[in-house]
């Protein structure tokens, strides 16, 4: 049995390492990025951030100050037992939350939408947003904890509920458009990674989006060698748009375009955009069956 | 790269060229939605002498608290486009010669930083850590018990604060819609090369 404190220990590491880290897949393909563009302003962009990263992670400041929207997605095994429960880890996720919230490592950005009241701890209703996912053979239980900052999220979320006479043409005019729109003057903070969700219901179109942006390692293509096809289209595409970092001039408005699928009604074609910002945030804490927690910035392939 | 002494002279303003990279040094106040809200809106604004104080910088910082003392944790200038809306009329209320923030502002807000002779700079790249290094005091907070550490006023003093770029000059000209102008000259070639029909166009479903 995993205790109740060893799992809300997890989460407060894991989205405070989130929010002072940058993870290793995301600052070697910043790094390339760095070493392919050529405009000065493209490059000083990256360079900066770099050595923003640098100072959070000797510092303990933070990789970026939006630390947004606190977000956990919780997978866990056929034979995972928590103590109290499943019901106990939204009490965990929480807690977490609110002590990261005191010690500075997440800034208090959760107000009540109408009126905008600031409780000062971040959590209210339907925050911190935990999604518990049954995937695992075992009895552990891992951990993604994913601070999505205001940029990425506000600016780069789209969807459109297309057709099936709107094919794939359709897909490939949305996507690419919103990219031009969420990397216009910077805005979802690229190089950024791009998630889109095709199919399924308005809501599981929006979450395979989400999903496919923040818990896919980079480098990792779509298994289905059609769905790979179209990611590999776009990306090249995206590159040709002349946005770069930060919407700079330049090459890399996106470091990767991650799409993923469900099957949908006969008669729709629903697709969704989510982005991720340049920063990557997620850090990851995996529980084992007896309690002992592993802290990694590494995603297992998705 | 050039260091500006804030308040910003109109001759600074007027001689910086856009995209040029700068620092600023001396006083400014920070806000966000809500001081562009209430002061618009309510006429309810930060009791400060404007022209000493006269460079606005849009960020919601990291604070945390010494004992009486205040700390940057961190401040990462935040999207200066939401502000649009307001943003005009807070340059002529207040006569602001200078903008910080991220992203960009719309050509309203660029009307009215020409009119005043002032420039919006933007960040490069992610800086929240250095430019906490580089408030050098925080001389005073206005409503923070009403609005919170996010989005109350603080008064820093900056020394070398930046780099930024000007993405808006003195006479209205803007860095980035130059650039999305090229963006969508590209888009037909990118398109067809998506094999994207000419001239397509989404099912229409609504008459
Ligand atoms: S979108 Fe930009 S400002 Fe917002 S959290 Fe991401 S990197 Fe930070």
């Amino acid at each position: 049995m995993i205790k109740r404190e060893v799992v809300t220990d997890a989460m407060y590491n894991a989205i405070r390492l989130g929010a002072t880290k940058m993870p290793p897949d995301i600052r070697a393909a910043l790094q390339r990025a760095l070493e392919e563009e050529l405009d000065p302003m493209a490059k000083k962009h990256l360079e900066v951030s770099l050595q923003n990263a640098d100072l959070s992670e000797k510092g303990n400041g933070l990789v970026c100050a939006d630390t947004g929207f606190p977000m956990f997605f919780v997978h866990a095994g056929k034979s995972t037992v928590i103590e109290g429960g499943f019901n106990t880890l939204k009490a965990c996720a929480e807690e977490a939350t609110a002590r990261a919230t005191a010690e500075c490592f997440l800034r208090p950005t959760m107000v009540h939408p109408l009126t905008r009241k600031n409780p000062g701890d971040n959590i209210g209703p339907g925050m911190p947003k935990m999604e518990l996912i049954f995937d695992r053979e075992d009895d552990g239980l891992e951990i993604i904890a994913a601070p999505k900052g205001g940029g990425s999220e506000i600016f780069g979320t789209f969807y459109r509920m297309m057709f099936p006479a709107d094919g794939e043409a359709g897909i490939k005019k949305f996507v690419i458009e919103c990219i031009k729109d969420a990397c216009y003057a910077g805005k979802v903070c690229p190089p950024a990674i791009i998630g889109v969700g095709i199919g399924g219901t308005a809501d599981l179109c929006m979450g395979l989006a989400k999903k496919a942006a923040l818990l896919r390692p980079i480098g990792a293509h779509h298994p289905d060698p059609e769905v790979a096809r179209l990611e590999k289209e776009l990306y090249d595409a995206a590159r040709k748009l002349g946005i770069g970092p930060m919407g700079s001039r330049g090459i890399n408005a996106v470091l990767a375009i991650n799409l993923d699928i469900a099957v949908t009604h006969t008669a729709a074609l629903p697709v969704a955009v989510n982005a991720q910002c340049l920063v990557g945030r997620r850090w990851v804490a995996r529980i084992d069956g007896n309690g002992n927690i592993n802290y990694t910035g590494v995603l297992e392939n998705a | 790269m050039r260091d500006i002494k804030l308040p910003m002279s109109e001759a600074d303003a007027k001689s910086l060229k856009l995209g040029e990279m700068v620092t600023v040094s001396g006083l400014l106040f920070t806000g966000r939605s809500r001081l562009h809200i209430r002061a618009v809106e309510d006429n309810i604004f930060p009791p400060i002498d404007y022209e000493k104080i006269n460079c606005f910088f849009h960020v919601g910082p990291v604070m945390r608290q010494n004992g009486d003392e205040w700390e940057v944790v961190s401040c990462e200038p935040t999207s200066s486009i939401r502000f649009e809306r307001y943003g005009a009329d807070v340059v002529r209320k207040f006569n602001l010669r200078t903008l910080i923030g991220k992203t960009t502002m719309g050509p309203r807000t660029a009307e009215a930083l020409k009119e005043v002779g002032g420039v919006y700079l933007t960040k490069i790249g992610l800086s929240g850590n250095a430019l906490r290094g580089q408030v050098k005091k925080v001389h005073d907070v206005h409503f923070l018990d009403e609005l919170g550490k996010t989005e109350c006023t603080w008064i820093y003093e900056v020394e070398n604060f930046g780099p930024f770029f000007v993405a808006i000059d003195a006479d209205g000209n803007n860095y980035f819609e130059d650039l999305a102008r090229e963006a969508d000259a590209k888009m037909p070639e990118i398109e067809a090369e998506l094999g994207i029909p000419e001239g397509y166009t989404y099912t229409e479903v609504n008459g």
